[in-house]
């Protein structure tokens, strides 16, 4: 319980939760990377209560008919569902919860289609072409202008990797 | 030095016969040992119902080797011939519209331009980049791959060469097929064009013989492996008048005249060792025959795994010939015709019979054919690629009467449910023949005769390694210096004496004789 509980039962199970997504739908049985910070952390819920933070996938930014908030709850009752298969008393343990969208994740935090990395990190779109060719070294055509984030190499996860990199070449411009 | 051949090749494949041609000039005593009772391989020609002949292997053929062309040119001379279709591609769909696609690059615009006009304005710029980055591909497919991690003088010299060759491409023109080469088909064609039959047609080319659908990666590159030797036009789709089979006699004389002998029904067993080097081979009906060295043009699971007693191969080296993937996805059917089909969306006979038929209306039917395959069953809808041979070619039909040539996808090699039998060949036909009637009405009442070939069939008739017309999958990672395994991409084996000549090597698949051509030469340079 301390560490990451991964519903991800097989292989077939990832594959045909992206089937869905494919073709524009949220994962029917969607796979799940699960952490409970109050386990370890008890400022993150009121004594002998709870936290669970999960990261669901897959969950297509080009929802069919769109995101909104009757889909965003069908969505959140989805991923209940699916755990309470594997943790029969988790439905009802919730007090309350919280869904954010690809779409949510769009307005809220300014990612682009909801891309957790600012952009997807596919081999056409990593290293030297990250975030294009010739610009992957955190300059811009724009003299002055300057990238840092996960968009550029080496890409997404709190890694402070993108920044260090984009600092150094900025100094070294002067 | 005792042995009465120099070399013997195993397997009358085309590749095996281009590389036994190679040999024989440079004054090699050859013998070529080949299973069955006909010369070829896949590219056979077959009567597959009284009167009505089929290729039931490969039915288009690719760009040849600059070798073999040059070999066969007496031969183009007394009647050998190869009939390039235009349109090149038809690709019907069930809402009555339809997309033709044809050498000349205006008719290809017009017909795009009744569905999209913005993709009919971007056909030229795409044609470039794809005649572009195929003839990347091509300027490094008439030679063994470079030797990448060797730190000797020649190998660092032969790699700056084909560097210099890609760098006349022009940088950015470089780095832009660079970035494609490893993106899904669906990836690069969205990112030029709107109209699903499109996509679908061309998406196709990029899923064709491989066990992915076109949301995988590395799709793309397999679209531009079909597009080379087309010159800038669309995939061409090249047949040899009267049958692949024609082709591949035609090959058979050349061995032949240069002194080469070729022996049919000799199966070969085992290949034979002396102190760890190959000596020759056993047939079946325990002859052997002692040679200087054996080139296999069998795929290397078949090469190294059925052929070789065990203890004579390094374990990680079999091991990671044991890991090479197979999956075939392709089965074959061929029918006899009373009349030719009539499409719904463009009725009667005309020019569009006489390409490829594509049966693949947008990428998101080939996702769904795969979605099937992935799972072990067979596509509810399938991919298909039909030809209509005795249309250009009246030998190959009855007089009024035509040979349907269709290949088809997704059959996976591997079921999850039951087996290929015969009931399970049936379903199959039936499903293909159900589909394209959807689009040409009167096809299935026109049905004399039919044959159908799953992959179980090919791997029989051909010993394709689970049916894979590729001799293992055109991949990523099965490509170039990792072809067939990381470290042995140049044609020569940990076994000293054995060579491989087949599709399993660099460049890879369909009737194009490079890997014979590039392994004689590599032979010969030791």
């Amino acid at each position: 319980m301390r560490g990451a509980i991964s519903i991800s039962p097989s292989i077939e199970y990832l594959e045909r939760a992206y089937d869905d997504a494919k073709y524009g739908e949220f994962s029917r049985h969607p796979y799940m990377d699960i952490i409970i910070p109050s386990m370890i952390d008890p400022g993150m819920a009121p004594p002998g209560k709870h936290v669970m933070s999960i990261f669901v996938q897959y969950a297509p930014f080009e929802l069919n008919g769109g995101w909104n908030d009757e889909r965003r709850e069908a969505f959140g009752d989805t991923v209940v569902d699916t755990l309470t298969r594997f943790a029969p008393n988790l439905k009802d343990a919730i007090i309350d919860r919280l869904v954010v969208t690809p779409f949510d994740m769009q307005e809220e935090y300014g990612l682009t289609q909801g891309n957790i990395f600012q952009g997807e990190l596919a081999l056409h779109q990593l290293f030297f072409m990250r975030p294009a060719y010739r610009w992957a070294d955190y300059r811009t055509p724009l003299k002055g202008y300057y990238q840092c984030g996960s968009g550029t190499h080496p890409g997404g996860g709190i890694t402070g990797s993108s920044g260090r990199l984009a600092a150094l070449n900025i100094l070294r411009d002067g | 030095m005792s042995s009465a051949y120099d070399t013997i090749v195993i397997g009358a494949g085309h590749n095996g016969l281009a590389a036994a041609a190679q040999l024989a000039k440079a004054g090699q005593r050859v013998l070529v040992l080949e299973g069955r009772d006909v010369v070829g391989g896949a590219a056979d020609t077959q009567e597959f119902y009284p009167g009505f002949k089929a290729d039931i292997g490969a039915h288009r053929i690719g760009r040849l080797h600059p070798t073999v062309t040059r070999d066969l040119k007496p031969l183009m001379k007394r009647g050998l011939e190869f009939v390039d279709s235009d349109p090149s591609v038809f690709a019907p769909t069930l809402e009555g519209h339809h997309l033709t696609l044809w050498r000349d690059p205006e008719q290809t615009i017009d017909s795009i331009g009744q569905l999209s006009k913005s993709d009919a304005a971007r056909w030229n710029d795409f044609s470039a980049l794809v005649a572009k980055a195929a003839g990347l591909l091509e300027s490094v497919y008439d030679q063994a791959p470079p030797r990448v991690t060797s730190k000797k003088i020649r190998d660092s010299w032969e790699l700056l060469r084909v560097a210099g060759r890609l760098r006349r491409f022009g940088k950015r023109e470089m780095m832009e097929v660079l970035r494609i080469m490893p993106m899904t088909a669906v990836e690069l064609l969205d990112e030029w064009f709107e109209t699903d039959v499109l996509k679908g047609a061309l998406g196709s080319m990029g899923i064709t013989g491989m066990f992915q659908g076109p949301m995988a990666a590395g799709t793309a590159y397999m679209f531009l492996h079909q597009h080379v030797g087309s010159n800038g036009g669309p995939r061409a789709t090249r047949r040899v008048r009267g049958g692949m089979g024609a082709l591949s006699s035609g090959l058979a004389d050349i061995v032949r005249k240069r002194g080469a002998e070729i022996r049919t029904n000799a199966w070969v067993e085992r290949i034979l060792l002396k102190e760890g080097r190959a000596a020759g081979a056993q047939l079946v009906d325990g002859t052997e025959i002692e040679a200087e060295r054996v080139v296999s043009n069998l795929d290397p699971k078949r090469t190294f795994i059925d052929l070789l007693d065990p203890i004579a191969l390094d374990p990680n080296f079999a091991r990671a010939v044991r890991n090479i993937r197979f999956r075939g996805a392709v089965a074959r059917v061929n029918l006899a015709l009373g009349e030719l089909p009539s499409f719904a969306c463009l009725p009667g006979d005309g020019p569009h019979l006489r390409g490829v038929i594509c049966i693949s209306p947008s990428l998101k039917y080939l996702e769904r054919a795969f979605d099937h395959a992935k799972y072990g069953d067979f596509s509810e809808e399938p991919f298909l690629e039909a030809l209509i041979p005795s249309l250009s070619d009246p030998g190959m039909a009855p007089e009024g009467k035509h040979a349907m040539s269709i290949l088809v996808q997704y059959a996976p090699y591997h079921l999850r449910e039951g087996i290929w039998d015969d009931a399970k060949r049936e379903a199959l036909g039936d499903k293909v023949v159900e589909t394209l009637t959807q689009y040409a009405p009167n096809l299935e009442s026109a049905i004399i005769g039919r044959q159908v070939l799953t992959p179980l069939d090919l791997e029989a008739v051909f010993g394709l390694t689970e049916g894979n017309i590729y001799h293992g999958e055109m991949t990523l990672d099965q490509l170039f210096f990792l072809r067939p395994v990381p470290g042995w991409s140049r044609y020569s084996t940990p076994i000293p004496g054995l060579f491989l000549c087949g599709a399993g090597t660099h460049p890879g698949g369909g009737v194009t004789a490079a890997p014979g051509c590039n392994a004689a030469r590599c032979i010969l340079a030791e």
